[in-house]
């Protein structure tokens, strides 16, 4: 099992992912329908397994050293919060959001079959490096469907149909992304630690990081004294995303850049 | 009669304003004082942060050592302590408590980073800049000031829900006073910090390290490089501009390792590898292996132009320290160019000298740091122009007393967010009930 055989695995757990989606879907109409879609979820994620595995015992390494390894692994981590997530909190739309990233990098892996090889400095060549990505991929995904979900919530109130509902659905999305963005913040602080000799350099993509996490910081406390005055939270959070659209790629075009240990591309 | 007409008019005024404005009317520094007065006294310290920062503007002094630095923390938590048990009255400690000034603060704290995200930290030769300190945030007056604001809000919160403690204030108790620690700890623990860099030479002992100002420092124990390995990544293949030497990006897609026996595609052209030597020397008619320091891979490759079929064969080679590289030419435009080899993995093997003759042997490794003597010892570099042949590794030695506080607050943190992950948003609950 290596590499070669990746296409078809793909295939088959993307197929598989796609059928969940399809009775995910219909399950808002028909709520027995769920479980044939978690169902599908599961068994696209046995495969995946299947895979990893096979794969594992082939190179005897651990595969998550290249970046299509490091794609592999979200595709593997994905659904199970997605699963996780649903069952504490009942969002059929977040699983699906978490399966689709999932497929995402899945096809992402399909498409460019060469970065499998592709080299990795020896500084990244460590036990933090998937959790560390793993976790910040994710709290910013489910950041952003925060913002998608506060954007919302503004055109309704232009329009006059806000239900604060809509602001509920925004706080438990803040929660679970901002507790990611805690774990992410103080993995790599554990794991700078371990490879660069210190645990906070305010290294520029790290400064913006922390900004991000306190834009997540100010909405939470002030929704949690101020429940009432959605507007202004609303806007906190739609600037909340902007901070974090800068932390995410906007660092690589500030003139702090070039002074970043972040930075990979030439 | 008359005043009670005019009384009722002035309620009726106030009543009215009470409607347009957004907060209830309430003269300013009326107390309790609401977020125009927090953002006015943040904003104050900040501004007196500049000003300071013009007239005094270097105060490494305020950097302290062990045990002032000891001192200082437990004297600032006690004053925390004191102010909140006995002076809750005063309206500037009830005011820290409360939600305005914990808002204002994180909000102005953050405005203060956002300086420091932008502009970048380093010498800077527009005068503005320099004047107004904006290179070195981390050390600028403003900066310390409405973090010492920010700290105290949090301290005094963190303290009064210790004191009144529930267990469903547990996740509140977790991320508050961890971040207290570690963000103290980190702060006061700068004076104890010592980070020097060693160099280190094949076969020799080794003792004086440099500190972050150039300054030496001896090492109670000697440090002995035994060996000095380096693994590498297969060279890559490029294609090259002959006229701007600069790399062509093959539609965006990465540069291939090469590898006997493979085939890439290359634009138009396919290109074959047919021979390939991990360690090479020219010789007449092409390369051969060569096991000697600086001997750098070469690779024998054929290049075939898919549409006029036309072959090129050909030695290409990546060069070192000691030999020239050889690209090789496959029309006016394009050369093809071996990179000079990535490294995958450094180490050093050494072995750690005690003044009273005992020694302890270790390898040092990118990510995986040694213990030794109160210090953590850290494979830092190498000599990159050498390449794997360097003979020279240099070593960081980080002693950080501080740590296992930072690490107790950073542990308190991962627990609070998976607490939180877990509970998650409070305010939902209350209004589900």
């Amino acid at each position: 099992m290596t590499w070669i055989d990746f296409p078809l695995y793909s295939i088959i757990i993307v197929l598989l992912w796609f059928i969940g989606f399809v009775f995910l879907a219909t399950s808002y109409k028909k709520e027995q329908l769920t479980t044939v879609a978690i169902l599908a979820f599961v068994a696209g994620w046995g495969v995946l397994l299947y895979f990893v595995k096979e794969l594992w015992i082939e190179l005897q390494r651990p595969p998550m050293r290249t970046l299509g390894e490091t794609r592999l692994w979200y595709a593997v981590f994905l659904p199970l919060v997605g699963v996780v997530t649903y069952y504490r909190w009942k969002y059929k739309w977040f699983l699906g959001y978490s399966i689709g990233m999932a497929g995402m990098f899945l096809i992402i892996n399909y498409l460019n079959p060469e970065t499998y090889s592709k080299t990795l400095m020896p500084a990244l060549q460590s036990p933090w490096f998937i959790p560390h990505v793993l976790v910040y991929l994710f709290s910013y995904a489910v950041l952003a469907a925060s913002s998608i979900v506060a954007l919302k919530a503004m055109w309704d109130m232009y329009k006059g149909t806000f239900s604060m509902n809509a602001l509920r659905l925004a706080d438990n999305l803040v929660y679970i992304g901002f507790a990611f963005l805690t774990l992410g913040l103080l993995f790599g602080a554990l794991w700078a630690k371990e490879a660069w000799g210190h645990y906070w350099t305010w290294d520029p993509k790290e400064v913006w990081a922390f900004l991000t996490w306190m834009g997540y910081l100010i909405y939470i406390h002030y929704r949690y004294f101020h429940p009432h005055k959605s507007k202004q939270a609303i806007r906190i959070l739609a600037l909340a995303f902007v901070v974090l659209i800068i932390c995410w790629f906007g660092v690589n075009y500030l003139p702090v850049a070039n002074t970043s240990v972040h930075t990979y591309t030439q | 009669m008359i005043n009670a007409v005019r009384d009722t008019k002035i309620t009726r005024k106030k009543l009215l304003n009470m409607n347009t404005l957004p907060h209830n009317k309430k003269a300013l520094w009326e107390t309790p004082w609401g977020y125009s007065e927090s953002f006015i006294i943040g904003l104050g310290l900040i501004f007196t942060g500049f000003l300071m920062e013009l007239m005094i503007p270097t105060h490494n002094a305020l950097i302290l050592k062990f045990p002032y630095n000891l001192y200082a923390v437990l004297g600032y938590v006690a004053i925390l302590f004191i102010a909140f048990k006995w002076c809750s009255n005063l309206q500037l400690v009830r005011w820290m408590t409360k939600v305005p000034a914990s808002i204002s603060s994180i909000v102005l704290v953050t405005v203060m980073v956002m300086l420091m995200g932008t502009f970048p930290q380093v010498p800077s030769e527009n005068k503005w800049i320099t004047a107004l300190g904006l290179n070195h945030i981390t050390t600028h007056w403003s900066f310390i000031l409405i973090l010492m604001l920010f700290l105290s809000c949090l301290g005094l919160v963190t303290i009064k829900r210790v004191l009144q403690f529930k267990w469903k204030n547990t996740g509140f108790i977790l991320n508050h006073l961890g971040l207290f620690l570690a963000l103290v700890a980190g702060m006061v623990g700068t004076g104890d910090l010592q980070r020097l860099t060693l160099d280190t030479y094949e076969g020799k002992p080794s003792l004086i390290a440099y500190d972050i100002d150039g300054k030496q420092v001896e090492l109670p124990f000697a440090v002995y490089l035994k060996d000095f390995k380096m693994e590498e990544y297969l060279p890559k293949l490029a294609l090259v501009d002959n006229e701007e030497g600069k790399i062509v990006h093959n539609n965006g897609k990465n540069l291939y390792l090469i590898e006997e026996g493979i085939t890439y595609p290359f634009e138009t052209y396919e290109i074959e590898v047919l021979t390939f030597l991990s360690s090479s020397g020219r010789v007449a008619n092409g390369y051969q292996f060569v096991n000697e320091a600086g001997s750098p891979p070469s690779a024998q490759i054929k290049v075939t132009n898919k549409q006029t079929k036309e072959e090129i064969t050909g030695w290409i080679c990546s060069g070192s320290f000691r030999h020239p590289y050889e690209a090789l030419k496959i029309n006016d435009e394009l050369s093809v160019v071996m990179t000079i080899p990535e490294a995958k993995k450094f180490a050093s093997d050494i072995s750690l000298l005690n003044p009273d003759g005992s020694r302890e042997e270790a390898v040092l490794e990118v990510n995986k740091p040694l213990a030794y003597q109160g210090y953590k010892l850290y494979q830092l570099s190498y000599d990159d122009r050498m390449g794997k042949w360097s003979n020279l590794s240099v070593i960081e030695l980080v002693r950080d007393p501080w740590l296992p506080v930072i690490y107790i607050g950073i542990f308190m943190m991962i627990i609070g967010a998976v607490y939180m992950f877990w509970t998650g948003s409070k305010i939902n609950k209350e209004e589900a009930l």
